[in-house]
Order: C-alpha cells, then structure tokens, then sequence
C-alpha cells in the first residue's frame, strides 16, 4: 500500500508532464495541415478539418527549399569528413602516442572548451575573410579540418580503451601510425566515430549562426538560414510557416530515432531500455 | 620501448597533433590576442586600427555605472541565465528521478519528455513564437481558459521575477520576453534527462536498502541519498548550464528579431556583442565586450568551483 501510491502518483505527474512537454509537437504538426480558413476560424479546434497537405508542397515552392537542402547536405557532408578526420588523428596523438610537451597541450585544449565562442568571433571572421572564404560554403568547412576540442577529448577516451597490444603488433609489422590509426583504431572504434559524426551532422543542420556571419548571397543559404527568411517573408501565413518548420525537424527526429541507441550509448550504457 | 619508437613516436604524435595546433594557433589564440588588443582601438574594418588608450573601457564603465545599454545586457543575460539553469536542473533532477520509477508506459514517457530537446533550435523558436503569441498563441489560450490573465510574452519588457520590470497596472501580466526564453529552455530539457538518469542508475541500490531500514521514506530517500549522490553531475551541468547561457545567442536573436526587442528587454551581453561588431562595425568596442564576456565565463567558473566543496558530495574509494 506505502509502496504503490507513490507509483501511481509518479505515474500520474508523468501523464501531466508529457503531455504538456509533446502538446507543441502535436499542435506543431495539426496546425501545419490547417487551411488558413480554419485558423482565423473560431471557436479553436485542434484537428485540421480539413487536412491540407498542400501546405507542404506551398511551403517547398515558396522558398528555394532545394537549394538549401543541398547546401546543407554539402555543409554536413564536409564537416563531418572533416571532423572525424582531424579529431581521430589529433586523439589518436594524445591518447596513444607519446610526445614532449602532449600533457600540457592536452590540458590547453581541455580550457578552450571554456572559452566562449564570442570572445575570438570578430578576429576569426576577419581571418577567414581574409583567407578569401567569406560567403562561401568553406568558411563553415574549412574550420572543421583542423578539430574541436570536445570531439577530440571524446575520441580520445575511447582510443585509450584499445590494448596497447595490438598497437605493438601492428608496429612489429612496419605499419605506420596513420597506419594503424586506420586500420586498428577507427575499425574498433566504430561506436564512437558514429557518436562524433552523428552530433557535428546535427550541429551542422541546426547552425544559425555560422551562416548569419558568414554568408551573404541567397544561392548558399543552407536550410535553418534560409527556413528564417521565410518567416520575415512568410509570417503571416502560420500554416506554411510550420510546414516549412516540421520539414526541417523531420530528418533530425528520424535520424535519433534509427541511431538513438548509437548515440546514447556514449552518455549512458545502461537504465535507458524503458 | 627503445630510443628510435620514441624518436618516431615524437614525430607522428607531433605531425598528427599539427591540425589541431595550427587551429589553435591561428583560430584561438591569435584571435584572443588580437581582440586584446583591438580593445585599445578604435577600429571600423574600412581603415585600419587606430590605438585609442583606455576609451573602449571608459565606454564600457560608464555605461556600466550609467545604467546604460551594457547594464540593460548584463541584468538580461543574468535573468536569463539565472533562471534557465534553476528551472533546468530543478525539472531535470525531478522528472529523472520519476522516469527512474518503474511505472507503465515509462518507454513512452521518456521518448516523449526527450524528444523537444532534438528539435532544431530554428524550429522550436519559430513554434514557440507562435505558442507565446499574445493574441493567437495556444498558451495565453490555455491561461485563459484556466482563468488566468493572458501574457504579453515576446512582446513584453516585463519579467515575472523582476518587480520593477512589471507595468503599473498589470493585473498579473507579468511574463515577459525573457520568461518565454526560459520556457523554451526548460521545453528542451531532454539532454540532461539523460544525464541525470544514467546518474541515478548508477546509485548503489544498497544506499536506498540502508535507508529504508533506517525508517526513512521517499521523499527522506531522494533527499539524503539521491541528491547528495547526483551533486556531482548536477555541479557539473549547472557550470556548462551557466556557460552555456550567457552565451546563448541563436534563439535569443530569432525571437527579438536580431535586435533584441521589445526595447531591449532580450538584448543580452552576446547579442550586444554581436551587434555592437556587425551592425555599429565598432570592432574596438566589440573586442572590449568580447573580454568582458570571457571574463564573465571565468569568474562563474572559478566561483562555482569554489562554493563546489561546500555541497558536492564526492564519493570516497568505492
């Protein structure tokens, strides 16, 4: 008796909860398939009377949907190369190799992590004008090729996982060490080249802020740039408006849905079976 | 290990670390250095940098002591920050601690209270703009229906928690633009959900066996067991929290329409920045608030490390 009432009362707590917390979502979607009849309409109602799932199709054509879906695939394509390029390397530098001066750097790249993004902003943006990048789609890329801290610091806790046994054998047989790097370390360490990979992809779609800095000309916009112009265009037609905004959020759901387990099992390994 | 594996240990760890060093160098540090001294200039991107002396920091304190637009951004981006991470970790810790329960449905519950935190922040601040809207927005619908006065929100200078912030006469229209920012935060809480509930996994169920001999209930049970053993993922995430906020800019810039309406009431110190460097090209000044930005940082980190002793509880050799 002590023991169920306060599992009914946790139940109960988590009905209200949830409910409220998915209520937007749910509203998000319904309003979405609205027509606009129906939403100046009174009284409010939740269901889309009827579904109009032209809005979708409007909100693709009303903004150059393709063209910014493409450069966001390009945008995602290179970081993610980029990134699990240079920060399997780099980790691979600090977790197995040993080198004068590696301890203290790693200590430094650890602090970077605390330094806020705004305090370097106006110089890196003069840098990478200079470099020749700015309104180009490598100004966001190019960065990326020479690694993030936090990515490095993940890496390199996985690499110091493999027995130092296989490295040793790999060196008896001649291979180099960019060598065993990709043929012993990245084969074992699928998981958490996933993981990486999996959260700079994310990142990369839902970056605002890199574009507002960096690019100018419309033809580049990727996707969550070009999705707030349409709002300053669009913002009285809220129909379309959240078309275009589940649109964007779709492939991002999905894609934690399909590799939730891979990406989670870098945070937690257990309790999350439900 | 003999002379030459170390010899060719040297020259690969350094050639591999190389990609990372020179961003270090030319994106990082140069950068740093380079605002510390534009700091001192004044410098518009058309013509070169003219030294100036202390004038930025004049600016900077005047403003300061003045109650001027540098006040207004630190007292929003302290409001800000304050409140999402108590509302966070508060929301975090109690919702984790239920979704630990073994309750029906737990699956779904989970799923559902995680899901908002994936969605992309341009999204979410596109919804909640909507949601919050004063006239049409779900939420005032809902307030009203429960009889309670409909809220200004992004429109709104008030701030609930802030009396002097609140109109003369407003009949308990108190939420404001920031409020609906800490809202939006608490929504996405999800990714410290699963922090915490791998952290309360992680508690020897021993601990609860031991309480529960001892007579304590569960509420004596979350108090003495599960929060002094989750403090030191809650320490942890209220520092990100904390650094994470005060630079927090994306959402801040799409629900004030990148200028921090209405009237200043979400210009925050890293929207002030920004806009002081790309609309006024006031680099000399934008550096000056760049430290004073990155010190901001350090002062809460080293502060939160100091006070940490007082309440972490740090497991001893298990």
């Amino acid at each position: 008796m002590n023991k169920r009432y306060p599992v009914w009362w946790t139940f109960f707590t988590l009905l209200l909860v949830s409910s409220l917390m998915a209520a937007p979502l749910v509203w998000l979607v319904l309003t979405s398939l609205k027509t606009p009849e129906q939403l100046a309409s009174e009284p409010y109602s939740w269901w889309p009377r009827p579904f109009r799932w032209q809005n979708y199709a409007d909100a693709v054509n009303s903004i150059p949907f393709l063209r910014y879906l493409a450069n966001t695939l390009l945008l995602c394509a290179g970081n993610v190369l980029g990134t699990l390029f240079s920060c399997s390397m780099v980790a691979y530098a600090f977790a197995r190799l040993r080198w004068p001066g590696r301890d203290t750097l790693f200590a430094v790249l650890i602090a970077t992590m605390l330094l806020p993004w705004q305090a370097t902003m106006v110089p890196r943006f003069l840098i990478i004008r200079e470099l020749g990048l700015y309104d180009t789609l490598g100004a966001l890329i190019v960065p990326k090729f020479l690694g993030e801290a936090f990515y490095i610091f993940l890496l390199r806790q996985f690499f110091l996982t493999v027995p130092q046994s296989l490295i040793d054998a790999a060196r008896l047989d001649g291979c180099s060490e960019l060598g065993i790097l990709f043929r012993v370390m990245l084969p074992l360490c699928r998981p958490a080249l996933l993981t990486v990979g999996l959260l700079e992809f994310v990142a990369t779609w839902n970056d605002y802020g890199g574009p507002l800095l960096y690019l100018n000309d419309p033809e580049r916009f990727p996707l969550a740039y070009g999705l707030e112009q349409f709002i300053s265009s669009h913002s009285s037609e809220l129909n379309l408006l959240l078309a275009a905004a589940v649109l964007f959020t779709l492939p991002i759901v999905l894609l934690f849905a399909v590799l939730q387990r891979a990406f989670l099992s870098g945070m937690a390994t257990t309790g999350l079976k439900g | 290990m003999n002379g030459s594996t170390s010899k060719r240990e040297t020259y690969a760890g350094f050639l591999m670390v190389s990609p990372w060093f020179m961003g270090f160098a030319v994106l990082t540090v140069y950068p740093f250095l380079a605002s510390l001294y534009w700091s001192f200039c004044r410098y518009d991107l058309l013509s070169s940098p003219k030294w100036v002396g202390f004038a930025n920091y004049r600016r900077l304190g005047s403003e300061l002591l003045a109650g001027e637009t540098l006040a207004l951004a630190i007292g929003n981006t302290a409001y800000f920050a304050l409140l999402s991470v108590s509302f966070s970790v508060i929301m975090g810790v109690l919702l984790a601690v239920m979704l630990s329960v073994e309750v029906r449905g737990r699956a779904v519950f989970r799923t559902l209270c995680y899901l908002p935190s994936v969605v992309p922040i341009v999204a979410a601040a596109v919804l909640w703009i909507a949601l919050l809207d004063p006239q049409q927005g779900l939420v005032n619908g809902l307030l009203v229906k429960l009889g309670l006065p409909a809220q200004g929100w992004f429109h709104s200078t008030s701030s609930a928690l802030w009396p002097p912030s609140w109109p003369e006469d407003h009949a308990g229209r108190i939420l404001g633009s920031k409020d609906g920012l800490v809202l939006m935060g608490v929504w996405s809480v999800g990714n410290l959900l699963v922090i915490y509930l791998a952290a309360i996994v992680d508690i020897p169920p021993q601990l609860y066996e031991a309480a529960e001999l001892d007579g304590a209930n569960r509420l004596r049970q979350f108090w003495h067991v599960t929060l002094p053993m989750l403090s030191p993922v809650v320490f942890f995430n209220v520092v990100i929290g904390l650094i994470h906020s005060v630079q927090a800019f994306t959402q801040i810039y799409l629900v004030s329409d990148g200028q921090g309406d209405p009237a200043g009431a979400t210009l925050t110190l890293s929207l002030y920045l920004f806009l002081t460097a790309f609309k006024e090209l006031d680099m000399g000044y934008a550096s000056a608030l760049a430290w004073l930005l990155f010190l901001v940082v350090l002062l809460i980190t080293i502060w939160l490390f100091r006070i940490s002793q007082r309440w972490v509880h740090h497991q001893g050799a298990a």
